[in-house]
């Protein structure tokens, strides 16, 4: 806590800026007060906020690198703003930034380029093909309110490019497919997802993806799934076990034999006892639950939609688990799911439903991908705004004492 | 759509007359829902064909697809000889990076209306990249 000088004044309920010479050199800290003084003799009552930056960190796994922008942007857009490449920078840049967050592309710090890699025999997948010290260092450095030179890796060209500057946002989203292997960076993260898509889906969303690609065949398709497998399970999959929220995505079960990938089942993972983290529940928190909500009060149409709620253990660690088979068509089956769970953090009655509504065209719009990505966006916004209130309290506290 | 339960756990919510409170409701009902994009309460929002706006990134969308032809190509050939070897691994994770790349961009122009050299072009109009594309 940084050590200031405060000045008072006579003037009455009147508002001062003060800027203090913090004994750390690296913040810049603004200290603004109210005084209020009254009739009695009473202490005056000081209001410090601190209006440094508190940067909250979170962390996105997930194959693929930095290809959820469909992901980002519901998550983004929980805060409002749309989330879009710097501008006037690098057009290959993979950073997106919105007005609280920026969300940074891990690829960024691969300290192989294509060509590098293929020397060495070294997939993307493989930490030795990344500089997690640089990743440390320019993490730490936003999250303490200092702005960094990134470098870019560019996609198309395969090289690294130009650095660009980061301001430090106050959220930054790390995503890509090492933000939890190293433990320092592991450190850093207030809140952490995993992104785990089943082999089988896999299979069917990079048919949908390359399928119209003259290059690919589903020979291709799968080899290239093969080939990148052993690294993926050796480097990729056991971050799982340190994410706050696992969004699970696995074939259907209301479906015999389906292998087209549409309907989805999603399973929404979350570790119990983390800091300003309240699991979603169904009906009754701990408990175990099946639900079909489609009966005589709401009609569905075919496969249904069905949930499971129950508490489990991940890795070792407490977790409850909110499950979510099949897909909405309508609006009132939307609005129906969401009057029934509890926990969401919504700010008003439907905003879920909004939230579904703002990105409707976008993949996983209709299932619990979808649903998933946008609660755990409102978690985020709660816990974003409890660690804020409690960083503001505490400066004040001192002060009073 | 009033949901009744005994067990005081169940957080029962207030049904308003308009269940989103900010917005206008949905033009659309029923299952053309998800399939519409909704309209802006301001105005007609302009659906834009998932094509690149400027030359430069149509040259990026077929050396793109150009890539993943050559790529996958290689990475077969590389792979015949040995199925598990680094060399092989490598080239197919090539392949990925860059199908992913050909992907992010369609979902750019397609999803997000977002061509990466717009704000490159308001700067520079003049350059060849900055030509609008025509088909």
């Amino acid at each position: 806590m940084a050590v200031s000088t405060i000045y008072s004044t006579q003037a009455l309920n009147s508002t001062h800026f003060l800027t203090s010479s913090p004994s750390s050199s690296t913040s810049k800290q603004v200290f603004f007060y109210r005084r209020h003084q009254s009739q009695t003799n009473r202490r005056f009552n000081t209001i410090i906020t601190c209006a440094a930056q508190q940067t909250v960190v979170i962390g996105l796994a997930a194959d693929s690198g930095c290809g959820k922008s469909t992901f980002m942007r519901r998550l983004t857009s929980v805060f409002g703003g749309a989330a879009e490449p710097p501008k006037g920078g690098n057009p290959d840049s993979n950073t997106l930034i919105s007005d609280m967050t920026t969300v940074i592309c891990l690829d960024d710090y691969h300290s192989l380029d294509r060509t590098g890699r293929k020397e060495k025999g070294v997939t993307a997948l493989d930490p030795r093909a990344n500089d997690f010290d640089l990743m440390y260092e320019q993490v730490k450095a936003l999250k303490s309110g200092i702005a960094v030179e990134k470098p870019i890796y560019n996609h198309v060209t395969g090289l690294l490019d130009a650095p660009e500057l980061i301001q430090p946002p106050k959220i930054l989203v790390i995503e890509g497919l090492h933000p939890m292997f190293d433990e320092r960076v592991r450190e850093l993260l207030d809140f952490s997802i995993y992104l785990d898509i089943s082999n089988e889906v896999k299979f069917a969303w990079k048919i949908q993806r390359d399928m119209a690609e003259r290059g690919h065949s589903l020979e291709s398709i799968k080899a290239s799934i093969e080939a990148r497998k052993p690294d993926f399970d050796a480097f990729i999959d056991p971050q799982k076990q340190y994410a706050d929220a696992v969004i699970e995505v696995l074939p259907t079960q209301l479906i015999p034999d389906d292998n087209e990938g549409k309907v989805l089942r999603v399973r929404l993972i979350m570790k119990e006892g983390v800091k300003y983290f309240s699991p979603v529940y169904l009906f009754d928190e701990g408990s175990t639950i099946s639900w079909i909500p489609c009966g005589r009060k709401l009609t569905c149409s075919y496969p249904g939609i069905k949930f499971n709620y129950e508490p489990d253990t991940y890795f070792n660690h407490e977790v409850s688990v909110l499950e979510m088979d099949g897909q909405f068509d309508r609006l009132d089956e939307l609005i129906y799911v969401e009057s029934h769970l509890s926990n969401l953090s919504s700010k008003f009655y439907g905003e879920v439903t909004q939230q579904m509504l703002k990105h409707a065209d976008f993949p996983g719009s209709n299932n619990g991908t979808g649903l998933f990505q946008t609660i755990v966006g409102l978690k985020i916004r709660d816990l974003y705004e409890q660690l804020i209130a409690n960083k503001a309290t505490a400066p004040a506290e001192a002060a009073k004492a | 759509m009033s949901a009744t339960a005994s067990h005081g756990g169940v957080m029962m919510l207030p049904s308003p007359s308009r269940p989103l409170q900010h917005q206008r409701p949905p033009t659309v009902t029923g299952s053309d829902m998800f399939r519409v994009r909704r309209k802006e309460p301001r105005g007609l929002r302009l659906v834009v064909a998932a094509t690149a706006k400027y030359k430069g990134t149509k040259m990026r969308e077929e050396k793109l697809s150009e890539m993943i032809e050559e790529k996958v190509k290689e990475a077969t050939e590389v792979c015949e000889a040995d199925v598990r070897s680094e060399e092989c691994k490598v080239a197919w994770d090539e392949v990925e990076e860059v199908s992913q790349a050909r992907a992010d961009l369609r979902i750019k122009l397609k999803f997000l209306n977002q061509d990466p050299l717009e704000s490159f072009c308001q700067e520079n109009p003049e350059t060849d990249e900055c030509r609008i594309y025509e088909d």
